[in-house]
């Protein structure tokens, strides 16, 4: 069955759902299971794209109903105002909780999310003016349209169209650039930040999507419901919600709608077992993280391995098109400027002097490479230039502006963009996402143009990318996952979305550590029309053939001092080089 | 008595970096066996006591085995969840052996209140921070005098190169794992005379022991004693001048709060970044 075939299915039977039966529990299940859909598709946006979890959804859930409750109660507000105002204060709730916790992961995010729910419960229960405490709000009126109040059986459309457009939004979402963001953030927190992606920026977006999710489901559960008591939003309830993400598979689009099916039915199927309904909810939340990471619909789903047309000719030709000048954002006229100065940088780990005092200067449109022995500082050299590590002393500047103390995707932003030791790739994005993930950068538009979307990229961007795939010769691997990528084509992907990233100094961490022959050949290549194209290239490297035949300039360090710095073959016959790679005595 | 608690989430977390998410129930079986054992089926409170140890110490083994050990290491935090499905199931195992009600927990320690300083305080209620630093002294003595111990710290320290030193690292993990339920069984007899057993009675203390270790910081025993005790008189302080109500309220924002300011705990360092 296609998977257009099972939504077409899926409509086709909810909406039946009214014409069969007149039932009002029945109704009322199905409408719970609709209500469920809108929180978990809410929740699949945090936990599956971004890979955060949230334990304290039962809280922003509470928060949508209660502010809906109140707006209809008190203000005497219809269904139609109630609504969105519900979903704007969760939001901003959602907002306020997520800048605060989001700087954390693991159990610590764990404990906050936890944390909020219980401060929203107990709230609820102790704020009696407002909440109406343990006994609640009663009384809600039905939401009603053109004047008529609206029977059960009428609502269940409502709640059934909100459970659909929940569903399309976070598709969009997924399929926009900001969806990209998300997966990479949560694949390489390192690498998102290098093309100037803020993990936290992102993640902050994602959990205020969650939570206004989880307000519109909160605002139809108390219209539906007529009346509201603190009961329904404990911490249970958010296990659940999870349950619901995590059991119908973490990440797909139809694994909310199975999973929130599922749990709300399989307790009135086996009904007669009700004591035992800890148990089963236990035991599927032990089954979904053993057996099934990406839940029932992943499990069902057919993998795609999606392969370049000409896999078997193996080292993509660099040379083909010579007349091609790489996207990057050279400056013409800044060859001879200096694109990146050092003074005085020191940085102490401890009571170690990775960085004792270096003072250098990159020439704008040369390739520069640093070398020296292990230990000597390149890394580190590389990781406070790109803003990784916070230098104790000195400056940098680049193209005369001071960047040390920025973070990494301020200085990404700025145009330094740098590469790593192991290849940081998002590894659950295809090849050509990954360099739309560099080109879009934080650009990312409007988070609600990508729900309804419009968040697909500008032409340029889009441009880019495909540009910088075709700079590094990866132009036939666009539609490969990015994990069955061969090793030597890591390297060059993450090349590759570096310039999309709009690199105008790229820093190489040993590029050609791992490599063979042919593909050191490859790189020097296109290191060599990256440089005609006006880049500033720093390079790493222990593989002196490929620094020496490259380098306009080669740096030397050791144990965190300059010792020399010249063209290569300068440098080469430097006593001082000589004796700190084969000592003294050589 | 929540610094008893919060400990058995540093051991594991110091050995392993994953927690027991379900230790709130590993108090309530604490307490829901020494019920059975002494005021139910009337064995010495000795004896109820050494059945718990090893009814806490399995229980702890179990969910290193079932729940952490497939997830060892693997950069999820997916043991979160399945360690948290556990104590789900033990809840309900416990609701279905022990019933629903709360039942009382008879103490001679906890009949009639004495008096220190104008305060009504049951003796049980002094004897919870004697034994908890007892316990904990002990704890530190096990960590700093036994070979067991210094394997787990060693492992805690670094566990490849413990692991290439001979160290049986999942082993390891697995004691540590046995040694943080213990810490919690024996905090659940303690308290059962103060809060009366009932198998929904550990998740709250659960979460309030994890706010605790979390103020205190998780990598830090000593943070966790002091945050334990702070932690306590702020909630009684509360419960005193506001309302019982707003304890929970208080005290989990000032977890919130400690974790935007200082992530790390009381007690911890300041982890550096590795790139």
């Amino acid at each position: 069955m296609s998977a257009r075939a099972g939504w077409i299915a899926v409509a086709v039977a909810a909406a039946a759902v009214p014409l069969v039966t007149a039932n009002t529990y029945y109704l009322y299940l199905a409408m719970t299971i609709g209500i469920f859909v809108v929180v978990a598709a809410g929740l699949n946006v945090l936990a599956g794209l971004t890979g955060q979890i949230s334990l304290g959804h039962a809280g922003l859930y509470a928060i949508g109903a209660y502010t809906a409750a109140l707006a209809a109660t008190r203000l005497g507000l219809g269904f139609w105002t109630a609504l969105p105002l519900a979903i704007a204060v969760t939001a901003v709730i959602g907002a306020a909780v997520a800048l605060a916790a989001l700087r954390l992961s693991g159990p610590y995010l764990a404990m906050v999310t936890i944390a909020f729910g219980i401060i929203v419960e107990g709230a609820l229960v102790e704020w009696v003016a407002l909440t109406g405490g343990p006994g609640g709000i009663f009384d809600i009126p039905k939401p009603a349209v053109g004047g008529a109040p609206l029977a059960l059986g009428r609502y269940y459309w409502l709640v059934a169209a909100a459970a659909a457009l929940a569903l399309v939004l976070t598709r969009n979402l997924a399929r926009s650039a900001w969806g990209r963001a998300l997966v990479a953030v949560k694949s390489s927190e390192l690498a998102a930040a290098s093309l100037g992606l803020s993990a936290y920026r992102v993640r902050t977006a994602a959990f205020t999507v969650s939570a206004a999710f989880a307000g519109a489901g909160g605002a139809l559960f108390a219209f539906l419901n007529g009346y509201l008591s603190p009961d329904s939003f404990t911490l249970q309830t958010s296990i659940l919600f999870l349950l619901i993400v995590l059991f119908g598979g973490l990440g797909t689009l139809a694994g909310p709608l199975v999973g929130a099916a599922a749990l709300v039915l399989l307790p009135e199927v086996v009904r007669q077992f009700v004591e035992y309904r800890l148990i089963l909810y236990g035991s599927l939340l032990l089954l979904s993280v053993y057996f099934l990471p990406r839940g029932v619909v992943g499990a069902l789903a057919r993998p795609r391995a999606a392969r370049p047309a000409d896999s078997g000719t193996g080292v993509p030709s660099l040379t083909q098109d010579a007349g091609d000048s790489p996207p990057t954002a050279g400056q013409a006229g800044a060859s001879s400027a200096v694109a990146l100065a050092l003074t005085g940088v020191t940085k102490a780990f401890g009571g170690v002097r990775a960085v004792a005092g270096v003072t250098l200067a990159v020439r704008g449109g040369t390739v520069h490479s640093l070398i020296g022995p292990n230990g000597a500082g390149k890394t580190t050299l590389v990781n406070l230039v790109s803003g990784f590590d916070v230098p104790d002393g000195g400056t940098i500047a680049l193209f005369d502006e001071g960047i040390a103390g920025r973070g990494p995707a301020a200085i990404a932003r700025r145009g330094v963009v740098r590469t790593f030791q192991t290849p940081q790739l998002f590894e659950e994005l295809s090849v050509l996402d990954n360099v739309r993930v560099g080109a879009a950068g934080h650009r990312l538009g409007w988070l609600v143009a990508a729900l309804a979307g419009f968040g697909g990229d500008s032409p340029a961007t889009q441009a880019r990318a495909r540009a910088a795939l075709d700079a590094v010769g990866l132009g036939d691997w666009a539609a490969t996952s990015a994990a069955d990528l061969p090793f030597g084509h890591r390297r060059r992907l993450e090349i590759a979305r570096a310039l999309a990233a709009g690199a105008r100094v790229l820093l190489l961490d040993e590029p050609a550590a791992g490599l063979a022959p042919a593909e050191v050949e490859a790189l020097d290549a296109l290191l060599s029309r990256l440089r005609a194209g006006g880049l500033t290239v720093v390079l790493v490297e222990h593989h002196v053939e490929l620094v020496m035949a490259i380098s306009d300039r080669v740096t030397v360090l050791d144990e965190g001092r300059v010792i020399a710095e010249g063209p290569p073959a300068a440098v080469q016959r430097d006593p001082a080089v000589v004796a700190a790679y084969l000592g003294t005595s050589a | 008595m929540y610094g008893l608690v919060a400990l058995g989430y540093h051991v594991t977390w110091a050995t392993s970096r994953t927690l027991n998410f379900s230790q709130g129930h590993v108090v309530m079986v604490g307490a829901v066996v020494a019920y059975a054992v002494h005021v139910a089926a009337g064995w010495p409170l000795v004896i109820a006591l050494g059945v718990t140890v090893i009814a806490s110490a399995a229980f702890g083994l179990v969910v290193e085995r079932v729940a952490v050990r497939p997830f060892f290491r693997t950069g999820s935090p997916v043991w979160l969840l399945s360690t948290i499905a556990l104590g789900i199931i033990v809840e309900n195992v416990a609701m279905l052996t022990f019933g629903k009600d709360a039942r009382a927990f008879p103490s001679t320690l906890a009949l009639k209140p004495v008096f220190v300083l104008g305060a009504g305080v049951y003796p049980q209620e002094l004897l919870l921070p004697v034994v908890g630093v007892a316990l904990m002294g002990a704890t530190q003595l096990f960590y700093h005098r036994t070979f067991y111990g210094r394997q787990l710290k060693a492992v805690a320290w670094d566990s490849e190169a413990a692991g290439l030193m001979g160290i049986d690292v999942p082993r390891a993990v697995a004691v540590a794992y046995a040694l943080s339920a213990v810490l919690a069984g024996v905090a659940g007899v303690l308290l059962a005379p103060l809060l009366n057993v009932s198998p929904t009675m550990g998740t709250l203390i659960g979460l309030k022991a994890f706010a605790v270790a979390i103020i205190g910081g998780l990598g830090s025993a000593a943070g966790i004693v002091v945050a334990g005790f702070l932690y306590g008189l702020v909630e009684a302080l509360v419960a005193g001048y506001v309302s019982t109500g707003a304890r929970e309220i208080v005290g989990f924002a000032v977890v919130i709060a400690m974790l935007v300011v200082r992530p790390w705990g009381l007690g911890g360092a300041r982890p550096a970044r590795r790139v």
